[in-house]
């Protein structure tokens, strides 16, 4: 049991009670879409609802559960208490008072300008001030992050961070170079135009610091999945992790090479040229280096584990993994979408390519398999992996788990394969409904239906997500309480380099990475100031 | 990794400068792809000197390499001649309300009302419209964009300071509420075309633009509690063509689409409903 075990469940929970929202919301806009007409269908509803589904499930979710599970991997893989918890609850408290600031504005029908705000569009104040707390809050976690692993190290001298805890810090420091494009676009620009007290805004260079945060946010949400990879899952397997290094590796490269891509978002966009977003796509094609190190480390720690339990051949390990266990069947499925959805992102990040795909449902298709597919699976099986640990009860059993999760996998297949297919057709995004009298338009409708059922099927598996950590809260509690350990490596680290022990140096490339990419992209805007655009209010009154 | 007794600076140098190394290396082949390579080839097939096909890689000069632009004698008509600055706006919310008002009483009063409502039902009310939406129609009555027997030669009268001016003083009009008991709760079809459109005739609803949280262009007028015989001619004027000074075709593309009983169905809706 760990001493920031409520903290660790506020967070969580409050992450799951937004996704059950948005879960919710988010078949509504499915079905809005498809031929089958959908009751309370309006324009104005169908915005407000992708805003709330957008904040919901890309900035409250995924920012509370790195959090907690941060927390909880400060306290389990570091063996000490978390230091300063009551700055743990500040931040907190801080990320709940955005979230409801910023979920009432949302359903007051004050902030229809989705999750990305697109400026000048501007909503009411209050909505980005909600979204400036919960980042805010999350500062005061990366802080206790690395504070917590500096008086470890103190503590350890020489010896090597747990990667598990490694990987947590090298999020929290990405996630402090992430935030410094979003907070600069709303604090500088939409904020002040929100307001009033500014009637013009520069949309290229806001589109520009919005896509200095843009890529890097999701591997901030992605790394919690890549932690469970590399520690959990091989554990989960009874092996043991095929390369500690390769662990290492992979978080560095995650930290250096997701920020300074961002530009493959703004590949349509005039206002950059054409040699920093050459640059910048040359650099995103070095994210895929993480992940074909990740396929490769936790394939062959599968195979230590596959050939432990006996299994013989080329395949037969395959056969031999504990397939039963939560965390390695979620494996081999996040690992499945991870290869559509990676390829696909392969194209999205292709200069010439991404032309085709621009403002398609592709690209929707494309983020809703890589993080509604790969990352959220991962975050439930982290929750099956620690909720005994948090609550101090064990699960009666397994079947109800699996089915989850094999429903969540089927239904995210169902809906996103027809959905990229409809994005190839041409279907475009962010329009709230199709006329299916269109012959031209008309054949997608059987497609989106297909989506729609998919949605179905993700809602019912949402839902029973939420009633499975809800049981067991209400289980009897265990005789022992479990406890969590995280995967040996098969040649466990003695001494590491400190270039792969602390984030020094990588801050350093980073900065000069960044210095590189979005130096002159940046500075134009000030030394050759383009006009602005007027501030378009949503809000009457404002 | 299992160097135990290896001096930890020994162990770490490698690292600093193998990685420093790599990670430089492809950077720097980015930049020369991107930068030089690509700009120097490419601009060759556009006609464009190395040197200049550089500087547009790197941004300094404005176009991209990859295309020539095609030549066109196209010449642009634009539909109305305003054109939205921060100077404009900030002139309209400081204008002389009192001078407006002065004028206003000469020219205005007669038809749309001392406080903005106009007497006659087939005048437009302007009490509680913005000052965008009011400067854009004097303004394109001036310029021809838009035309009218008595209009056209009032805006035409005035100079561009006036007409910011008596914009002013009816844009401070607010409407007041509507009579509860004369309301009128519109009929199924006519609040479901409002709302949502209709997608089979390209509608879009018409809430998308006039509703209070739209996000459509900042001079929209807003509708409700309009004149019904006002809204009606406007239908019609757009569905004819004679009005044009919508932008991009917006209302006549959709007052085309619409039949008489819907317009007439939509003006009574607007003129009574309660509804933002």
């Amino acid at each position: 049991m760990t001493h920031a075990r409520r903290l660790t469940l506020a967070h969580m929970w409050l992450a799951f009670a937004a996704f059950g929202v948005a879960v919710v919301l988010g078949v509504w806009q499915m079905w809005a879409r498809s031929p089958i007409p959908a009751p309370l269908h309006t324009p104005d509803n169908y915005f407000l609802a992708v805003t709330a589904h957008g904040v919901s499930m890309a900035y409250v979710l995924p920012t509370f559960v790195v959090m907690g599970f941060g927390y909880f991997v400060a306290e389990t893989a570091l063996r000490r208490p978390l230091p300063f918890p009551a700055w743990g609850w500040a931040g907190f408290w801080l990320g709940v008072a955005g979230s409801v600031l910023a979920a009432a504005t949302i359903f007051a029908g004050r902030a229809s300008v989705l999750y990305t705000f697109y400026p000048p569009l501007t909503a009411t104040p209050f909505f980005y001030i909600g979204l400036v707390l919960v980042v805010v809050g999350s500062w005061v976690w990366c802080a206790l992050m690395i504070i917590a692993m500096a008086q470890w190290k103190g503590e350890n001298p020489g010896k090597p961070v747990p990667l598990a805890m490694f990987a947590t810090v090298a999020n929290a420091v990405m996630w402090l170079w992430t935030t410094v494009g979003v907070a600069a676009e709303l604090l500088f620009q939409v904020i002040p135009a929100a307001f009033g007290w500014v009637d013009t805004l520069d949309v290229g260079l806001s589109r520009t610091l919005f896509s200095w945060t843009l890529h890097a946010i999701v591997y901030f949400w992605l790394i919690p999945s890549y932690i469970a990879f590399y520690t959990m899952a091989p554990q989960a397997a009874g092996g043991r992790l095929y390369s500690d290094t390769m662990g290492r590796l992979t978080f560095i490269l995650f930290l250096i090479y997701s920020l300074p891509v961002g530009m493959h978002h703004l590949f349509m966009d005039p206002e950059q040229s054409t040699g920093f977003k050459f640059l910048q796509m040359t650099l995103t094609a070095l994210v895929a280096a993480p992940t074909l190190l990740t396929v490769f480390t936790i394939t062959a720690s599968m195979e230590v584990a596959g050939r432990m339990r006996g299994g013989t051949g080329l395949f037969g390990w395959i056969k031999a993994l504990p397939w039963d266990r939560p965390m390695v069947l979620t494996t081999g499925l996040a690992f499945f979408m991870l290869w559509f959805g990676g390829g696909g992102g392969l194209i999205n990040m292709s200069y010439g390519m991404n032309a085709m795909v621009h403002n398609t449902s592709w690209v929707t298709a494309h983020f809703h398999l890589i993080f509604g597919g790969t990352v959220v699976i991962m975050y439930f099986a982290i929750a099956y992996a620690i909720w005994p640990t948090l609550t101090g009860r064990a699960f009666a059993s397994n079947r109800p788990l699996r089915l989850q999760l094999w429903l969540w996998f089927v239904g995210m297949m169902v809906m996103t394969l027809p959905w990229h297919y409809l994005g190839l057709q041409g279907q475009w995004r962010r329009v709230s409904e199709f006329n299916y009298a269109d012959p031209n338009i008309a054949g997608w409708g059987p497609w989106v239906v297909v989506s729609l059922l998919g949605g179905l099927v993700l809602l019912v598996s949402g839902l029973m997500f939420l009633w499975n950590l809800f049981g067991l809260h209400r289980a009897p509690l265990a005789a022992r309480l479990p406890d969590i350990r995280y995967a040996l490596a098969v040649h466990p680290p003695v001494r590491v380099p400190a270039a792969l022990n602390g984030f020094r140096m990588w801050n350093v490339v980073v900065a000069a990475l960044m210095l590189l990419a979005y130096g002159f992209p940046i500075a134009q805007f000030f030394l050759n100031s383009p006009p602005e655009a007027i501030v378009h209010r949503t809000v009457a009154g404002n | 990794m299992e160097h135990a007794d290896a001096d930890p600076k020994v162990l770490d140098q490698p690292w600093r400068i193998w990685a420093t190394a790599a990670i430089a290396s492809v950077a720097a082949a980015g930049l020369l792809l991107g930068m030089i390579v690509l700009p120097v080839v490419q601009g060759r097939n556009a006609g464009i000197s190395a040197f200049d096909a550089i500087c547009r890689a790197l941004g300094i000069q404005a176009g991209s390499p990859a295309m020539p632009q095609p030549p066109s004698a196209a010449q642009a008509i634009p539909v109305t001649q305003v054109a939205w600055s921060a100077e404009l706006i900030r002139d309209l919310e400081q204008a002389d309300r009192r001078n407006g008002e002065a004028i206003a009483s000469q020219t205005c009063f007669a038809c749309h009302g001392e406080r903005g409502f106009a007497p006659d039902n087939r005048n437009p009310n302007l009490a509680g419209q913005s000052a965008l939406a009011i400067y854009k129609q004097l303004h394109d009555y001036r310029s021809d964009s838009r035309f009218n027997d008595q209009m056209t030669p009032i805006a035409k009268a005035l100079d561009d300071r006036q007409l910011i001016d008596v914009t002013a003083y009816y844009a401070y009009l607010t409407t007041g509420a509507i009579d509860p008991t004369t309301a009128q709760v519109g009929d199924e079809e006519i609040v479901r075309l409002v709302e949502r459109g209709d997608q089979s005739r390209n509608l879009p609803a018409c809430s998308s633009c006039h509703g209070r949280r739209a996000g459509g262009p900042t001079e929209t007028p807003s509708l409700v509690g309009q004149n019904e015989g006002y809204l009606i001619a406007q239908l019609q004027l757009y569905r004819s063509g004679e009005r044009k000074n919508d932008i991009y075709h917006r209302m006549r593309s959709v007052a085309r689409q619409l039949t008489d009983r819907e317009i007439a169905r939509l003006a009574r809706y607007y003129s009574t409903t309660l509804r933002q």
